[in-house]
């Protein structure tokens, strides 16, 4: 019986083999629009989390609080020094904790002045732990050259973008020395090029070297702490917040610092970015309910042209349900193979968005990304819509009385 | 001739009345679409530059490179020396210098952090006033020579609870953890940037700051007459001397109020274009929709077209009559697409002005975004008409004749 209806629904879109493709289009754009825009709002999305989940899943970082946009501790009130670092390597449930600084500074080649991040890798027993979270940041192997060791001094080594980006009049090579501060450094290594949206500009050197030339006492921008256990994640935050508050003799709800678990800290921005993706896939959208209006008309325009077929199937016993199915079928059928060929057309698209952003600006930050639920629920969705269109106009035909329908 | 051209048209349109509805609103959806984000977005740029035309054209403006805007440590400030340069400069005629920094406020036991200014109490207070004479004091008094720990606050701390509660004149504040007395409140500005402001004397600021002197902007303003331009020059030429640093790397940056202008609407400019873009696909939707009622009426007329030609209608005109019909559906889709447009930006600007007392969303009407969705809308409806009137005029009599 369902395969008769089947049947019968494709056989009257193959007829009107022209309009049934126009009205398909109508519904592919705007499925591949969506799929597009939600694959890319992903990728973007998987891009930064794989970048934040830098500081690993097994780490907290404490900020001091009002820290705004920049690097940590740039538009600090309270800065967080030594002292803290010490109070948290007490808390019970920390293993290890390293005091970091993140820092924007004047790097000088010859006369030439640019700006970029200056980062430190701590020479104590936390250096794997910088190194490991850096790694997870931005690919810090090195290329060209060799890494800082514990011993080195007036050293760094630098990102790939030194060495192939042109930054200054030449590009750098091994043994060239920039000026930081208020000394040469000498360029020891250079990082692999990353994908990182940190750039590819930055600047490694030892903590005590760096302390020398920005003049750093005892500040700290960042305080990285590895928890002993997984599992004992939330309890160990709240036990440092609490020993920090005490510390810093600040009351419960008014701290001046923070203290993120690698989710927190991941949450705020995946928030806006998908209000951005939000946005974009309702404007998107709006070409879905244009594309659900032409299956309606086609529908309306089926129905008319087959009054007297329809006269026919009644006087021979159809009932209303029967009549009324038939169209609902055609009309999902028109948003399910619509549907299908957007699909297709959207996956096609990011990737091609993928392919060119990564060739022309070199970013991999623009990946698309796909899930089941974004393959799947357009699809549905495209079927839905298409069944939802074919309504009133079944309704219409399933009303129709087999007398008038067959005079017509 | 025209006239019975466009009269053939409209009939054949009303006579299937719901099939044109359905074909139309495809089509102004569409246009609702991009007319409100257009006239949004235009809107946006109007607001933007009434702002800086009110704050003149005349003025220039000195900002730190690198760091992370003005008051972020680790980016350069300007110093006494820098603000007497430029007032060296080429066509400069007044000139002064404002502090800002992230300060911590603490209210009714609830502590946050927004950006305060410095607002200088000496001679050069007069030309701060004149750069933000647009903006009076709503309540109390602005600050003036001889005070030490007072503060202004803009318009958010009268009426949005930022501290879970409204702060009032006279209130006692705490700005890294020194009190101070409220005296006055800015009126609304129409942005949260803005409105969060806190002002206190410059004085007051460098000595919570322990720092003398140094301001994270400059701002000179130009005599009239002389291009804002070449004051800029004269100025980036004057002060690569005073602070010492080649040519190409400056740490700062001139700009005059119309660079700053143009750059805040290049960046306004392609986030508009990517949502129009997309806004777009939804016409393109529709001008599909035409096309596919346009095949069916020439499916359904072929017999009508058979009479027509026999009775000596040349292809030309069999052709132009679709091409009609398709462009009225295009054409009528557009007036009502604009009207609901302009309907749409009406609403979300009194929404956002009413609920969010913002003035940053306005809608904005120019002539030519009307005239030009209404020619869109009737280009595209005769576009999607073309192959569906090619085909009409092509059939020969004979055969449409025999067509049932």
């Amino acid at each position: 019986m369902m395969k008769d209806y089947l049947m019968l629904a494709t056989r009257s879109i193959f007829k009107r083999r022209l309009r049934s493709w126009l009205t398909m289009i109508g519904i592919f754009i705007g499925i591949a629009a969506v799929v597009a825009l939600v694959s890319l709002g992903q990728g973007l999305e998987h891009a930064i989390t794989g970048q934040f989940a830098s500081f690993g899943t097994d780490k907290l970082i404490i900020q001091a609080a009002g820290s705004g946009f920049g690097p940590p501790g740039s538009t600090v009130v309270e800065k967080l020094t030594s002292d803290d670092a010490d109070v948290v390597r007490k808390v019970a449930g920390i293993e290890i904790v390293a005091e970091r600084l993140i820092r924007t500074g004047a790097i000088k080649f010859n006369d030439e002045q640019r700006y970029s991040f200056i980062a430190s890798i701590t020479q104590d027993e936390s250096r794997h732990l910088v190194l490991e979270a850096l790694d997870e940041m931005m690919d810090v192997d090195v290329m060209a050259g060799r890494m800082l060791t514990k011993e080195d001094n007036y050293k760094i080594v630098v990102g790939s973008g030194y060495f192939e980006d042109k930054l200054y009049t030449r590009n750098l090579k091994l043994g060239d020395s920039l000026r930081i501060g208020t000394k040469d450094f000498e360029i020891v290594g250079f990082l692999v090029k990353s994908a990182s949206i940190f750039g590819n500009d930055f600047v490694l050197m030892n903590d005590k070297p760096m302390r020398e030339v920005l003049d750093i006492e005892d500040e700290v921008d960042l305080i990285a702490a590895r928890v002993e256990s997984l599992n004992k994640m939330n309890a160990t935050s709240e036990r440092v917040e609490r020993a920090l508050r005490k510390h810093r003799d600040v009351e419960l709800g008014k701290e001046d610092f923070t203290v993120q678990t690698p989710e927190q800290a991941l949450e705020s921005l995946n928030k806006i970015l998908n209000y951005v993706t939000w946005f974009l896939v309702f404007i998107a959208m709006i070409s879905l309910l244009v594309g659900a209006i032409g299956i309606m008309n086609t529908m309306y325009t089926a129905v008319l042209e087959r009054t007297k077929e329809i006269g026919i199937m009644k006087s021979v016993g159809a009932k209303n349900s029967s009549i009324m199915l038939l169209f609902l079928i055609e009309s999902g059928i028109l948003g399910l193979v619509g549907g299908l060929i957007g699909v297709a057309l959207g996956v096609l698209l990011s990737k091609s968005v993928e392919v060119i952003a990564a060739l022309v600006l070199g970013t991999q930050l623009i990946q698309a990304h796909f899930t089941l639920t974004w393959i799947l629920g357009p699809l549905l969705f495209a079927v839905f819509v298409g069944s939802a269109s074919g309504v009133f106009p079944a309704m219409q035909a399933a009303k129709l009385r087999p007398v008038d329908a067959l005079r017509k | 001739m025209i006239k019975d051209f466009f009269k053939l048209g409209w009939s054949n349109i009303t006579k299937r009345k719901l099939r044109s509805w359905l074909t139309m609103i495809g089509i102004f959806i569409g246009i609702a679409a991009v007319v409100s984000l257009v006239s949004l977005g235009q809107g946006l740029n109007k607001y933007i530059d009434d702002e800086f035309a009110k704050l003149g054209k005349d003025k220039i403006y000195i900002q730190p490179k690198g760091g992370f805007g003005p008051g972020a440590e680790g980016t350069p400030v300007f110093s006494e020396r820098d603000l007497k340069e430029v007032n060296k400069a080429v066509g400069v005629i007044d000139s002064a210098g404002m502090s800002m920094k992230t300060v911590k406020i603490e209210f009714n036991d609830i502590i946050r952090y927004f950006y305060a200014a410095g607002i200088p109490t000496d001679d050069t207070r007069r030309f701060i006033d004149e750069l933000f004479l647009n903006y009076d004091i709503e309540k109390g008094r602005n600050i003036k020579a001889g005070d030490k720990y007072k503060v202004v606050l803009g318009h958010y701390y009268l009426d949005r609870m930022l501290f879970e509660k409204n702060v009032k004149l006279g209130d006692k504040v705490l700005i890294n953890d020194v009190e101070f007395r409220v005296i006055g409140f800015y009126e609304i500005i129409g942005n949260p940037g803005d409105d969060q402001n806190i002002y206190i004397p410059q004085e007051t600021l460098n000595e919570l700051y322990g720092i003398d002197d140094e301001f994270s902007v400059l701002i000179a303003k130009t005599t009239p007459g002389i291009d804002p331009k070449r004051s800029a020059e004269s100025i980036e030429k004057t002060l690569r001397k005073s602070r010492d640093v080649e040519e190409g790397s400056e740490d700062f940056y001139v700009q005059t109020t119309d660079e700053i202008m143009d750059s805040f609407n290049n960046i306004l400019l392609i986030v508009q274009i990517v949502l129009i873009g997309i806004a777009a696909i939804s016409l393109l939707v529709g001008g599909i929709g035409i096309m596919n009622t346009m095949y069916t009426a020439v499916l359904e007329r072929t017999k009508e077209i058979g009479i027509m030609k026999a009775i000596g209608a040349r292809n030309s005109s069999i052709m132009i009559l679709f091409l009609i019909e398709s462009g009225i559906l295009g054409l009528v889709g557009g007036i009502i697409g604009v009207g609901i447009g302009m309907g749409i930006s009406k609403s979300v600007e009194l929404i956002a002005t009413s609920a969010l007392q913002s003035k940053l969303l306005q809608a904005y009407f120019p002539w030519y975004l009307i005239v030009g969705s209404l020619l869109f809308s009737f280009i595209v409806g005769s576009l999607s008409g073309v192959f569906p009137a090619r085909q009409a005029a092509k059939q020969k009599p004979v055969d449409a004749l025999r067509y049932e």
